[in-house]
């Protein structure tokens, strides 16, 4: 299997060797085909608005009492170079092109490898592509879609039915980022926009494309078209495909579709997945997905509009180390056999995390299972009076097994506080509520309610730097504790980015931030950015990932002396901003049993009843 | 002891079952909330505790989804009552009923009792509109007391809308009969071995509701707990002499039960 750690880009592109033409499917079904891929996925669109106006980055001088040796000196001035943007560090890897310099007309790809193996048959797949591009330039869409449509009223129920939309319109086109997944077989699974049915063709044209490629020996990894990214992704028996405008690297979007992946598995498990296939390549996998779309559809608008997902990290709720180590107490005395972990959430941030002792011996959580399980909250929001138990997977932690999950509210009916308890026993529903009544008890006694409620972000005020708009700060393991959990932190989006496009701007820009910082052929250490109505600085250093926002007058002396004022204030903070010491607690009288390693009993739950069903 | 810790102990067990989308999230909250609202899909299951008169009686809702048929089992142990159901305008909800879930039942209560239920039927029967308001269904009306004291038609089966001109003016074809019904009521019994003779009749166990306005949800879940009531108190009787509610009768280790106590 590939190893697709979502921050790390191979930075492969379409690499394509001579495919014999004649197999699977035929050429001309295929060219066919294509040119319905294009028409649905290439629209024409006016001139993207730019945001980013103008970007140096050089080596960069450091906070002074920050500066590890091996970073770089930072001298950068703001140079307004729209065109170069992308090419600022004086480079050696002249072959990795960049989006802006190679929009040309036969469809602009950008492939960092595929430069040298690209040949006839690399290019005929491109020029499909291009070519069905072409062709619908006639049709003459109009602007691109506002990402706040879509991030920003995820609660609407009138989008809920998006499901129903025609997907000939040109307003399906106009999506920012479309998400499909499908089986091997070419059987539609999911598609974000627009019903499965509806798009079957379109899926279809996309597993002939992954399998005319495959055919070669190779991987498809991406398509780069004037203004598209289409990023593949296959996982087993499963295969994603992202369409997107939304001009964020190949990376970020492949980690995007790594998390839809993620959830799958957690509803089904790996393991059954893999054997449903196996017992029957073309099963329609809707069969067993039917009502999970809404949280395949929440987490896309959550990737969209949480950056939690592109730092793979927590967001924990600030609070005063007194009151979280009370509520972890509290969760600590409340346990019953085979619970291993405890969870406790307001407003979708987490207060605080117990595990079992052998557990987190044994490994840590993954951010991205508790992203999981906080998509998962807030999907079955709707009837909260109840209390739900459920079989979930978490990938990161075992793709092959189900924990079940105890979620319920605990002051109904605002319901903003949330229980999740998670066991391994499928029978355990009674215990585990009957700790939730003892959580609850004691948080009654303790009035932990009303002191949660009272709980809050923090705004950038607080810093008390004048210039700082926003921040994102992520430490790594410092102390070892953060281990368990790898967190960060950030203040409310306050003016001026309140309004939701400004929120998704804002977005946008740590988006291209990080994907700089991260990029697969030249990473860098330290990015200065002076955008048209910000300026930006991204800094990762060994012990910690950080992204600022100042007002755009600021000085680059000015940012440094705010950002050692910052990390000064962050310091002070540490205690309130994030969960310092995962506390744990021990229920399991035969430690393998829960721990990663300890599959034997939970195998045989791994397919949950329904492959009988097959 | 604070509030909170006040723990209602759970006398009985009711399950519903049912495809995903016949509505049955929606009777239930209908039912305990007096709401229609949008609901989101059934993640797994949900346990609801509902005080009805002296006794507390437990309510498990669950997804209908193949996904989670493994626990469907675990949802349905000991319930003392089972409601399958459809949807009134989907022939194959009904189907599914004894296709996919009769068999979950199987660890039901011995002496169980089942009650079939037609929801949605307020798109095929203007009857039961009757207590939709005219401004239509707003997502949270809460002044649904009326249809309380609507005459409910317990027994009779609704026939067919004399004339198509309903209030909300459209009907959809309904494509499940009531008769149908009765009939799947049959085999179920069959399927239990019971005898029709000495079991509750398809009359009386087959409804068919809205949950969108009410009509007839009152009546199924009330008669449905004044027929739990000998196994509430069969139960509360045996209690007497184990003072924990085993709600896990399978399982033998005495310190798993769940302690239902103060
Ligand atoms: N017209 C009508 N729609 C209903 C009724 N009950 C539920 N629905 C709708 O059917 C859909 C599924 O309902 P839900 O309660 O979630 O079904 P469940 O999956 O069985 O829990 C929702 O869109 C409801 O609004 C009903 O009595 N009449
Ligand atoms: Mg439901």
């Amino acid at each position: 299997m590939e190893r697709d750690g979502h921050q790390e880009g191979e930075g492969q592109g379409v690499i394509i060797r001579n495919p014999p033409l004649e197999i699977n499917p035929p050429a001309d079904t295929l060219a066919t085909s294509l040119s319905l891929l294009g028409n649905h996925m290439f629209p024409d669109q006016v001139a993207r608005d730019d945001r980013a106006t103008a970007d140096t980055q050089e080596p960069g001088e450091l906070p002074p009492s920050e500066v590890p040796a091996q970073e770089q000196h930072l001298d950068a001035e703001p140079v307004s170079n729209q065109e170069n943007q992308l090419e600022t560090e004086e480079t050696d890897n002249a072959e990795c092109q960049n989006n802006e310099s190679t929009e040309t007309a036969n469809g602009g790809t950008k492939d960092d490898a595929a430069d040298n193996d690209q040949n006839d048959s690399g290019e005929f797949v491109v020029t499909m592509l291009a070519k069905a591009k072409l062709e619908e330039q006639g049709i003459g869409v109009k602007g691109r879609s506002s990402p706040l449509l879509e991030a920003g009223t995820q609660e609407s129920p009138a989008l809920m039915s998006h499901r129903d939309e025609d997907v000939t319109a040109d307003s399906w086109r106009q999506h920012r980022k479309h998400i499909f997944v499908l089986s091997e077989a070419g059987k539609p699974i999911y598609s974000r926009y627009g019903s499965e049915e509806a798009l079957s063709s379109t899926m279809g044209v996309m597993m002939a494309l992954v399998s005319f490629v495959q055919s070669g020996d190779n991987i498809i990894r991406s398509v780069y078209s004037e203004k598209h990214t289409v990023v593949f992704l296959q996982k087993g028996p499963l295969v994603l495909v992202c369409v997107s405008s939304s001009r964020q690297s190949e990376e970020q979007l492949r980690g995007e579709l790594l998390y839809v992946y993620y959830q799958i598995i957690s509803m089904l498990t790996q393991a059954s997945i893999s054997r449903i296939f196996e017992h029957k390549k073309n099963y329609d996998l809707r069969r067993l997905l039917a009502g999970s779309e809404k949280i395949l559809d929440g987490l896309l608008n959550l990737v969209d509009s949480d950056p939690s997902f592109l730092l793979a990290a927590i967001h924990c709720l600030p609070l005063a180390s007194s009151l979280r180590d009370s509520l972890s107490q509290i969760l600590q005395k409340a346990i019953t056999t085979n619970l291993v972990f405890s969870i406790l959430i307001a407003k979708n941030q987490l207060l605080t995390i117990v595990q079992e002792k052998t557990v987190i011996e044994d490994t840590r959580l993954e951010p991205a299972d508790v992203h999981l399980l906080l998509n998962l909250i807030g999907a079955s929001s709707a009837f909260q009076a109840g209390e739900i138990w459920t079989p979930i997977c978490l990938p990161l932690f075992n793709p092959d097994c189900y924990f079940y999950a105890y979620i319920s509210y605990l002051d109904p009916p605002e319901c903003t506080v949330c229980l999740l308890l998670l066991s391994t026993d499928k029978e355990a529903f009674y215990a585990v509520a009957d700790c939730k009544r003892k959580i609850e008890e004691a948080m009654c006694a303790q009035n932990s309610l009303s002191l949660i409620a009272k709980a809050q972000s923090y705004s950038v005020s607080q810093v008390g730097v004048s210039d700082l708009r926003h921040f994102m700060y992520k430490p790594f393991d410092v102390p070892d504790n953060y281990r368990q959990l790898t967190q960060f932190t950030s203040p409310e989006m306050e003016a001026p980015y309140s309004s939701e496009e400004e929120k998704m701007r804002l977005l946008d820009l740590y988006r291209y931030m990080h994907s700089r910082i991260h990029s697969s052929s030249r990473p860098l250490k330290l990015i200065y950015h002076v955008a048209e109505r910000e300026t930006l600085l991204a800094w990762v250093t060994s012990k910690f990932e950080l992204y600022t926002c100042f007002s755009p007058l600021v000085t680059k002396a000015c940012a440094i002396t705010a950002i050692t004022k910052l990390l000064r204030w962050i310091k002070k903070e540490e205690d309130r901003l994030f969960i310092r010491y995962p506390p744990k607690y021990s229920t399991t009288p035969n430690p393998s049993k829960s721990s990663r390693g300890g599959k034997s009993d939970q195998q045989d739950s791994t397919d949950n009843g329904f492959l009988s069903l097959l | 002891m604070p509030e909170a810790s006040k723990m209602k102990k759970p006398d009985v067990k009711l399950v519903l079952l049912g495809d995903m989308n016949v509505g049955k999230t929606s009777l239930l909250h209908r039912y305990t909330d007096r709401k229609f609202k949008d609901t989101v899909s059934t993640v797994g299951g949900a346990f609801f505790l509902k005080q009805w008169g002296p006794y507390n009686i437990s309510i498990w809702d669950t997804a209908g989804r193949e996904q989670f048929h493994g626990l469907g089992s675990m949802y349905c142990r000991g319930a003392s009552a089972v409601i399958l159901t459809y949807d009134v305008t989907n022939w194959q909800s009904l189907a599914e009923l004894e296709e996919r879930f009769l068999s979950l039942t199987d660890t039901a209560s011995h002496d169980c009792i089942f009650a079939i239920v037609g929801n949605k039927v307020d798109l095929t029967d203007p009857k039961a509109q009757l207590s939709q308001d005219s401004s239509g269904v707003s997502e949270d009306q809460t002044e649904h007391e009326e249809e309380r004291t609507e005459p409910q038609v317990l027994s009779s089966c609704p026939t067919p809308p004399a004339s198509p001109a309903s209030l909300s003016g459209i009907t959809v074809h309904k494509q499940v009969a009531h008769e149908d019904a009765m009939a799947l009521y049959g085999r179920i019994l069959r399927y239990k071995g019971l005898e029709e003779k000495s079991s509750l009749p398809a009359e009386r166990m087959c409804f068919e509701t809205s949950a969108k306005t009410g009509y007839n949800v009152d009546a199924l879940f009330e008669t449905l707990f004044d027929l739990v009531l000998p196994s509430i108190l069969r139960k509360r009787n045996e209690n007497q002499q184990c003072p924990t509610i085993d709600l896990e009768e399978c399982r033998g280790a005495s310190s798993k039960r769940a302690r239902f106590c103060c």
